[in-house]
């Protein structure tokens, strides 16, 4: 069991001490993919108090055989996050122009397969065409909307729309 | 909104746009109060949370600021330790509430500016939209949207159910008609608040807590959608 684990099963039973420890472990990570959503401090530092708040309420709801603590802890900011981005109003194109623009790089694929899962999808994300990659990646690590994503990649709306839908439908076949 | 005719191709498409975060606010505000309710697609959901997660790594990671801890902890010191070991109560909602659906509540999210004007639709179990739910002021606004009459010697009981209640509270009975204002006393409409109406015996449930099947429901969050 990973330290994030162990720790999610103290909070359950109410101890704010492991909640602290927990933060103390894991607040760097969690306020990174909240800031690459939200691009904002203040913002990212709503998305990360709201995820905590959840955690804390809901740490029993965690199964560790439904994946690493980890992944669960950064679901549970990047949805906070997500929800205070589409809050903003994210349907404009995004207002930084420069967000994104790099390609995936092969070291950030590098990153994404320090896992064991992240390892098959690494490989899987390979197989995908690059506009197709990086429009995934553009919505899960930066929370951009469709609208942004066909701005960006300067494709149609409806193109940008189903190349993200089957590059998921491949990804899933692939790591099946 | 699940339309009647979606495949369970499309629904798997529409669980993996949740988790890639493309779906809009209503889409997701939907997506989450299906899979209370449906514990496959709640499967299909946690099943997409995993595959992507490791796309997590991407982010750079950055150092909160400092006060934030304490801002968390105040956030929580307040809760007396019942409310914190929130389940979900409602006995209807057993059907779904398998430790899976359970757990997809965990990517639900709480707070913001309490005094931004609120919305749900409140779905039919066959996730028809049926009631249009408003919010503003602390007052609870409920409008049919294809209004029909409920079964003779029964009628529809509206509740709330704040984050963090064990227990939901009445609204009142849907009037005939289906428009109906209230402005409870004791809860505040909040984001994350379920709102649903179950079928009671006349008069309403004689219990003070829902007595008979949840009919619709949905959670109220900023009207403003993205």
């Amino acid at each position: 069991m990973s330290d994030a684990a162990a720790f999610l099963a103290r909070i359950a039973g109410d101890d704010r001490a492991a909640l602290q420890s927990l933060y103390k472990l894991q607040s760097v990570r969690l306020f990174g993919v909240a800031m690459a959503i939200l691009r904002d401090r203040d913002a990212a530092s709503d998305a990360v108090h709201d995820g905590f708040v959840n955690i804390a309420r809901r740490a029993a709801q965690y199964d560790p055989e439904r994946g690493a603590a980890e992944a669960w802890l950064g679901s549970v900011v990047r949805h906070a996050a997500l929800d205070i981005a589409r809050r903003r109003g994210r349907e404009m194109p995004t207002d930084d122009a420069t967000l994104g623009d790099m390609p995936v790089e092969a070291d950030q694929l590098e990153a994404i397969a320090a896992s064991e899962d992240g390892a098959k999808l690494r490989e899987c994300l390979a197989g995908l065409a690059e506009k197709n990659r990086h429009g995934i990646v553009l919505a899960f690590v930066h929370g951009l909307s469709h609208p942004q994503i066909a701005a960006k990649l300067d494709l149609p709306l409806g193109t940008v729309k189903a190349w993200i839908r089957r590059g998921l439908l491949s990804l899933k076949e692939c790591m099946a | 909104m699940t339309p009647a005719s979606e495949t369970p191709e499309e629904r798997d498409a529409r669980a993996a746009e949740y988790v890639l975060g493309t779906l809009g606010a209503r889409e997701s505000d939907a997506m989450r109060a299906e899979v209370l309710r449906d514990a496959e697609l709640a499967a299909g959901v946690a099943a997409w949370e995993r595959r992507l997660a490791p796309l997590q790594a991407l982010a750079a990671e950055e150092a909160p600021p400092p006060g934030l801890w304490a801002r968390i902890a105040q956030t929580l010191e307040p809760a007396a330790p019942a409310a914190r070991k929130w389940r979900f109560p409602w006995p209807a909602y057993g059907l779904g509430a398998s430790a899976l659906a359970a757990g997809l509540a965990a990517f639900m999210v709480l707070r913001p500016a309490p005094s931004a004007p609120l919305m749900t639709v409140l779905l039919s179990s066959q996730d028809q939209p049926a009631w249009l739910v408003e919010s503003a002021r602390g007052e609870i606004r409920l409008a049919a949207l294809n209004p029909r009459g409920v079964e003779a010697g029964r009628v529809m009981q509206l509740w709330a159910l704040p984050q963090g209640a064990t227990a939901p509270t009445s609204l009142g009975l849907v009037p005939e008609g289906g428009r109906f204002s209230v402005t409870p006393r004791t809860i505040r409409p909040e984001p994350g608040m379920l709102i649903e109406i179950t079928l009671e015996p006349p008069g309403g449930s004689p219990t003070g807590r829902p007595t008979g099947p949840i009919l619709f429901i949905g959670r109220l969050n900023a009207a403003r959608s993205s």
